[in-house]
């Protein structure tokens, strides 16, 4: 039996070398368990949906840190003093591990909140851990529609022990416009402070195309800031120029949704001439079967 | 007369005895063949499927070539198909009398080419499991469309085009193999059966038979012909240097003929060969089919020509960049090899009668197949080097490409994918249409009875002239 098993493990071990070699992916480390990294970010959403994103990286065999795929990550908050588990998420190809925080987390004294990312107990990776402190803060977008100066304010405001929204001073908020693919900075200087009342008020820039309507979406966003994270907020608005789109006089016939229908015709008669004369030899050999049958009777 | 009938007869039967000698026997060397051939195709399936775990990053095909060397073979696959319909299509309807004995191997390249070049796109997928969608979601628009439906319709159309001319020896094959001793009589007595569809040579019969064989020689060509013109499309419907060029629809299929012929040739040669077909295919049949390789290679010639020299006249930039790779670099070996060895070289030999014999020409054929298999890949490969938008911020290896073991070994396991196909088939069926060579002799015999007949009346004729008194005997 022992035998069996030696032989079934060294079997098992071959194939899985061979396999390693073939697909050329060689993630373990050389010699024992290799050193890891975490970054950890937190975002708050224009949904008001909070995130903590973890980027894991791992030393390679050139000593090179690289993104550590399919690597258990085991997210904590802190509660008076104590660590409660929140939840264990793998890392994705770029060494992601997403975590979606839940509305009620427990709060320090001063309302702020600590989250503790861990990898424990991993065979290819060290224990490693890091952690973040952040409070939770609102971005408020104000603008009118009508407003011929094109004003956007924005309000970042913290809550209080008691409840009430206390305005946040000298927090650098940045300016964007929603394209297709990601946000495009609305100016070169795209920057504002907030002041006393927590206000940072951004001229929008004319000509920015908007789509057939004019309508362009707004995007405010406090990045990486020490105290909130990162945490954005975004309005639509007539205020970009209408998007005229001139029809080609000569579209490629590839790019259009249906086919012109003289294609269609002319594909469908030319094949359909073709595949009716298949049926009309294959309806003859039926016949030449038929041929013998009837001989046979006969 | 009787001895006559009697020699007639006789001739008839040796005929049917050398068409189905060799599929009576599967002799050592075969079986050995075979065997080579199921490690080729072995191999080349282990490494596909380690392809398709592995995705296509284990070939050497990245984003600026992701065409390489199987959609070259494609294109190639698709050109040697062409050859059933040239040699059995073309010289059918012109009623060439020479074709007989070579009509079923062209016919049958034609298929096995056709299904092993309709396999290969799918091979060349990442996701091979979608292939459904195309026919699902397929716009009919695009020209990869047009190539499946083509293809499709061609592939058809070559099996019933091989098929239809068979039913008479599926017959003879069915009331005479069945009898003898050969390896898997019972399978081969039921596959004869089928194959016959009952055929007893009925007069009704053969008049169903020279009617669907008129209709399928008719609409062949023009399928045969879209389909090449389609697979240009694929090309030159795009606005790519070296691709978007109004001539390549002839081009491709002008390329095509003159491979597949050539093909067509090796086939004869070797058949010829091993089975012992030398009464048949024979010194003329070379001759003949030399000429005509050598007319198609004079007209590929030509649309090279203006497929390089009008481009190169102009010398429009990314044109330019392309044409300079070709002609003096990276490529220019390559390319002037494949001008001069295996367009311009068979040229010349062909047109020396010398060169159109049975021991010369499958040597030149040799070099045209293999000429046209590297400007294949001249097609595909340089232009996808060459794209509008320069090549930067990727790794160096992408802005070059040579295909690496897993390729090859897909690549080699298709072509043995053919071989088989074809012992296979040569190991079952006769490799000459029987009853289409005993017409043959059946007409040679008839004119032969009207010459003699003729020149005896002439004669008569003559001596009524000198003796008015004598009656004539016919």
């Amino acid at each position: 039996m022992n035998i069996i098993i030696k032989r079934a493990s060294v079997e098992i071990a071959i194939i899985g070398l061979f396999c390693g070699i073939v697909s050329g992916q060689d993630q373990s480390p050389a010699k024992g368990k290799s050193e890891a990294t975490i970054e950890l970010s937190y975002y708050k959403k224009a949904d008001m949906s909070k995130t903590v994103v973890a980027v894991i990286k791992a030393k390679n065999n050139d000593g090179k840190f690289v993104p550590a795929k399919n690597t258990q990550v085991n997210f904590y908050v802190m509660h008076n003093k104590e660590q409660q588990k929140l939840n264990i998420v793998k890392t994705d190809n770029s060494g992601h591990a997403i975590l979606v925080l839940q509305k009620d987390l427990p709060l320090n004294e001063d309302l702020s909140f600590t989250i503790v990312a861990k990898i424990e107990n991993d065979s290819l990776y060290e224990d490693t851990e890091e952690q973040v402190h952040y409070k939770d803060a609102d971005l408020t977008l104000n603008l009118n529609p009508h407003d011929t100066a094109r004003l956007v304010t924005v309000k970042v405001t913290e809550t209080g022990k008691d409840g009430k929204e206390i305005p946040v001073h000298g927090a650098d908020v940045k300016f964007y416009v929603q394209r297709l693919f990601g946000i495009m900075p609305a100016a070169e200087d795209n920057t504002i402070g907030t002041d006393d009342k927590g206000e940072a008020s951004f001229a929008f820039p004319k000509n920015i195309p908007g789509d057939t309507s004019g309508v362009v979406t707004i995007v405010a966003r406090m990045v990486d800031n020490e105290q909130f994270g990162n945490v954005e907020n975004k309005a639509a608005t007539s205020w970009g120029s209408v998007l005229a789109i001139v029809k080609d006089p000569f579209p490629r016939a590839l790019w259009e949704p249906y086919a012109p229908l003289p294609l269609v015709i002319t594909i469908t008669t030319l094949f359909g001439g073709v595949w009716f004369t298949y049926f009309f030899i294959f309806f003859q050999l039926r016949k030449v079967k038929k041929d013998d049958q009837l001989k046979m009777r006969q | 007369m009787a001895i006559e009938i009697n020699n007639l007869n006789q001739e008839i039967e040796t005929v049917r005895e050398d068409c189905l000698r060799p599929t009576q026997k599967w002799g050592r060397s075969t079986q050995i063949w075979i065997g080579c051939l199921l490690i080729v195709m072995g191999w080349g399936l282990y490494c596909y499927i380690h392809q398709l775990r592995d995705g296509l990053g284990v070939t050497a095909m990245r984003d600026y070539v992701s065409w390489g060397l199987y959609i070259s073979t494609f294109i190639f696959f698709i050109g040697i198909s062409h050859s059933g319909t040239l040699v059995s299509a073309i010289l059918r309807i012109t009623k060439q009398e020479w074709r007989r004995p070579i009509t079923r191997s062209a016919e049958l390249l034609t298929v096995v080419s056709l299904l092993f070049g309709g396999i290969i796109p799918i091979i060349d997928l990442g996701r091979p499991d979608r292939i459904g969608n195309l026919f699902i979601f397929g716009r009919i628009q695009s020209p990869l469309m047009w190539d499946v439906i083509a293809i499709c319709t061609y592939l058809t159309g070559s099996m019933l085009f091989l098929f239809l001319p068979m039913i008479p020896d599926m017959a003879l094959c069915r009331d005479r193999l069945t009898v003898c001793d050969s390896p898997f009589k019972k399978f081969r007595k039921w596959l004869y059966t089928k194959m016959a569809i009952g055929w007893t040579g009925t007069k009704s019969q053969w008049h169903r038979l020279e009617l669907t064989m008129t209709i399928m020689t008719i609409v062949i060509i023009p399928v045969a012909v879209s389909v090449h013109t389609v697979v240009s499309y694929i090309f030159a419907m795009t606005l790519r240097p070296g691709w978007n060029s109004t001539v390549f629809g002839p081009y491709f299929v002008a390329g095509a003929l003159y491979s597949g012929s050539a093909a067509v040739i090796l086939g004869m040669a070797v058949f010829r060969k091993l089975y012992h077909l030398e009464k048949y295919i024979t010194p003329r049949h070379f001759d003949l089919m030399g000429r005509i390789v050598l007319a198609l290679t004079l007209i590929y010639a030509y649309l090279n020509l203006n497929e390089y020299w009008i481009p190169a006249y102009n010398m429009v930039t990314a044109e330019g960049h392309l044409l300079s790779d070709l002609f003096y670099g990276s490529y220019s070996k390559a390319f002037w090899t494949c001008q001069f060895g295996t367009v311009l070289l068979p040229i010349i030999i062909m047109s020396i009668p010398k060169g159109r014999t049975p021991s010369i020409l499958p040597i030149t054929c040799i070099i045209i197949v293999a000429g046209a298999w590297v400007k294949r890949y001249l097609i595909v490969v340089p232009t996808l080097l060459h794209p509008f938008m320069p090549i930067q911020e990727v790794p160096g290896t992408w802005s070059s490409y040579f295909p690496n073991y897993v390729e090859f070994s897909v690549t080699a396991a298709c072509l043995a994918g053919i071989f088989l196909l074809i012992t296979i088939f040569s190991k079952l069926f006769p490799m000459m249409a029987v009853w289409e060579v005993e017409e043959g002799i059946l007409i040679e015999h008839d004119k032969k009875v009207a010459s003699e007949l003729r020149t005896k009346r002439e004669a008569e004729e003559a001596d009524m002239v000198s003796n008015p008194l004598k009656q004539p005997t016919y």
